[in-house]
């Protein structure tokens, strides 16, 4: 762990390099000019680690360690001490018989909330099964947003929330607003309230969401296959190129251009399937399909198998 | 409050200065917005909501008023009475404070108006009222393009705006001057809240340039005018709506396609 220190020249240096800086090697424990290879000074303390440990097994004690990994980004450097309590032997008990020292683990106040709240994020990733990237992104966003304090009145449900939004649209995996809602107590609108809050807060903006963010999800859980998936998310990015659907959300035309994609294939899904794994409403659903019909000729891929042509297609 | 075809039933009054005295009941007022090509496009903006506060400067026992009163309503749980006169039809939220805030107004005196009248018809229930500190909060203008908008490009490009198709259809976009919020749907309509009415006015002429760029064809026919029944129903369907006292209030605009309204509250000071 050998590394370049500044050169406390002054203190000591190199008799004949008075200048060069010095090299300090931890493990042998020395100060070493570069020029000429003389150890300078010897006796330095060791700071690795005492020992090194081989097992595979995964000790809850890691002995090269002194305490848990900080979390310094998000948090005040929690330095303080504890008294632990040794659960084998006997206690020390004060006069009542309770035991003495029974505080081990108050924790900053300020980081209390930050703690429960990381625990919020972690758990709604959890049901989302988001990969702990996200959760790192929405912990720092948390943090950010508790730091300016223009947040401070509403719920901290509600932030956690909108981090989690947020992450998801940050890492580029967006989840609807339902999905979020879905995983968390909070609702719709007081997440979007909190949301647009939070873009202002932080000074983000964050992407537009297009259809082709959902079509993997969405036809995965209902079990359509891969060339259904393409087809309807070309379906989806031609219908918006084309104009078709202005105004629409694009979740409901993702929805739409799947029920288009699936009712022309083997597999066909209701509108109330698609809806219901997509959130939206099936008169929803209906309108997009309506407004996509008529350019149905245009709107699928050219190497697309019909297994019902077009002309048989449902109109609503 | 008829309404007359194509024409909006309700129109201001001679509040714009583009020179065109415009005449009480005229059908409408008329902005002068010149294209890049030769004639100018005219495009009428019509105010469908002012919303002003005022206080009495006395204590009112709304449980007394509700009982002596007509056209009250009281909503205990919000500590709230909503009184309604005719003429100009307007409803107001009177709160034991003796705040109270009048919407429905159509045009800055008209509001002024209806405030009084209803300072009046509590001050015949007894109360030593005071008119006093009247401000205009809120009003809402509409205008309709005649042509489609791509507000995908526009919010891409224009990252001060805020488009959250989840949310809400249309783009919202604030300009601090003139102090106004803009609310521009696809179809080519945009909703201004705005202080004063002159910002309105400043308000469009501020954003057509950087909206017509982003045309994407002409509207269609059946779109073409803010539906004057629908904007009477609008303004009729109050009885359903919650004031809190924070002059928070469920937003005059719900698309039918999005269930939520917006976060966005027209009677919520714009000042």
């Amino acid at each position: 762990m050998a590394s370049t220190s500044k050169s406390r020249g002054l203190l000591i240096s190199c008799p004949e390099h008075p200048e060069t800086p010095l090299v300090e090697d931890y493990h042998a424990g020395d100060m070493i000019c570069p020029e000429c290879g003389r150890v300078v000074g010897d006796r330095v303390v060791d700071v690795g680690t005492e020992w090194r440990t081989f097992s595979n097994e995964k000790n809850n004690k890691d002995p090269s360690r002194v305490g848990a990994a900080e979390n310094p980004l998000l948090e005040g450097g929690d330095l303080s001490t504890m008294i632990a309590i040794d659960p084998t032997s006997a206690q020390q008990l004060d006069e009542f018989g309770k035991p003495m020292y029974r505080n081990r683990r108050t924790v900053n106040s300020a980081d209390r909330a930050l703690i429960n709240a990381f625990r919020e994020i972690r758990q709604m990733a959890d049901r989302l099964n988001l990969p702990e990237m996200v959760s790192e992104r929405g912990n720092t966003l948390f943090k950010q947003v508790n730091d300016t304090k223009s947040l401070k009145g509403r719920s901290n449900d509600a932030v956690c929330s909108a981090c989690m939004y947020i992450a998801c649209r940050q890492e580029g995996v967006p989840r609807t607003f339902k999905e979020i809602c879905a995983v968390s107590k909070v609702s719709k609108k007081e997440i979007g309230r909190v949301f647009k809050l939070i873009l202002k807060a932080l000074e983000t903006n964050v992407d537009l969401i297009t259809t082709g963010d959902f079509m993997a999800r969405f036809c995965s859980n209902l079990a359509l296959s891969q060339k259904i998936q393409k087809a309807a998310t070309y379906i989806a990015t031609k219908a918006v190129d084309l104009y078709l659907v202005p105004g629409r959300s694009p979740v409901s035309v993702a929805a739409a251009a799947i029920y288009m994609a699936s009712q022309a294939s083997e597999d066909k899904k209701t509108q109330k399937e698609i809806g219901d794994i997509a959130g939206v409403a099936e008169v929803t659903i209906r309108q997009a399909y309506k407004l996509m019909y008529p350019k149905a000729h245009q709107l699928f891929p050219e190497d697309f198998k019909f297994h019902t042509p077009i002309e048989q297609l449902p109109t609503q | 409050m008829m309404a007359d075809g194509v024409v909006l039933p309700h129109m201001m009054q001679a509040q714009f200065q583009n020179g065109t005295p415009a005449v009480l009941g005229a059908p409408e007022v008329i902005e002068d917005v010149t294209m890049p090509e030769d004639e100018p496009l005219n495009i009428s903006i019509s105010i469908s909501n002012v919303v002003c506060t005022f206080s009495t400067k006395c204590h009112l026992n709304l449980k007394k008023i509700a009982m002596e009163g007509s056209n009250v309503e009281y909503h205990r749980q919000h500590g709230m009475l909503n009184m309604r006169i005719r003429r100009p039809y307007t409803t107001a939220s009177v709160w034991s404070s003796g705040k109270i805030t009048c919407t429905g107004a159509l045009t800055e005196e008209d509001a002024k108006i209806a405030a009084r009248r209803f300072a009046r018809k509590i001050q015949k229930l007894g109360y030593k009222v005071k008119f006093s500190n009247f401000r205009i909060v809120n009003v809402l203008g509409t205008c309709a393009l005649p042509f489609c908008l791509n507000i995908t490009n526009f919010s891409r490009e224009h990252k001060e705006a805020s488009y959250e198709p989840e949310l809400h259809p249309g783009v919202t976009y604030r300009i601090k001057d003139p102090k106004a919020t803009l609310k521009i749907f696809s179809t080519g309509s945009i909703t201004v809240t705005a202080p004063r009415v002159a910002n309105i006015q400043s308000a469009i002429e501020f954003i057509f340039p950087l909206v017509e760029r982003f045309n994407a064809g002409p509207r269609a026919e059946s779109t073409v005018s803010v539906n004057p029944e629908k904007l009477k129903n609008k303004n009729r369907r109050i009885a359903n709506r919650v004031h809190k006292p924070e002059l928070e209030v469920e937003d005059y605009e719900s698309d039918s396609d999005f269930e939520d309204s917006e976060d966005f509250d027209s009677d919520e000071s714009q000042d």
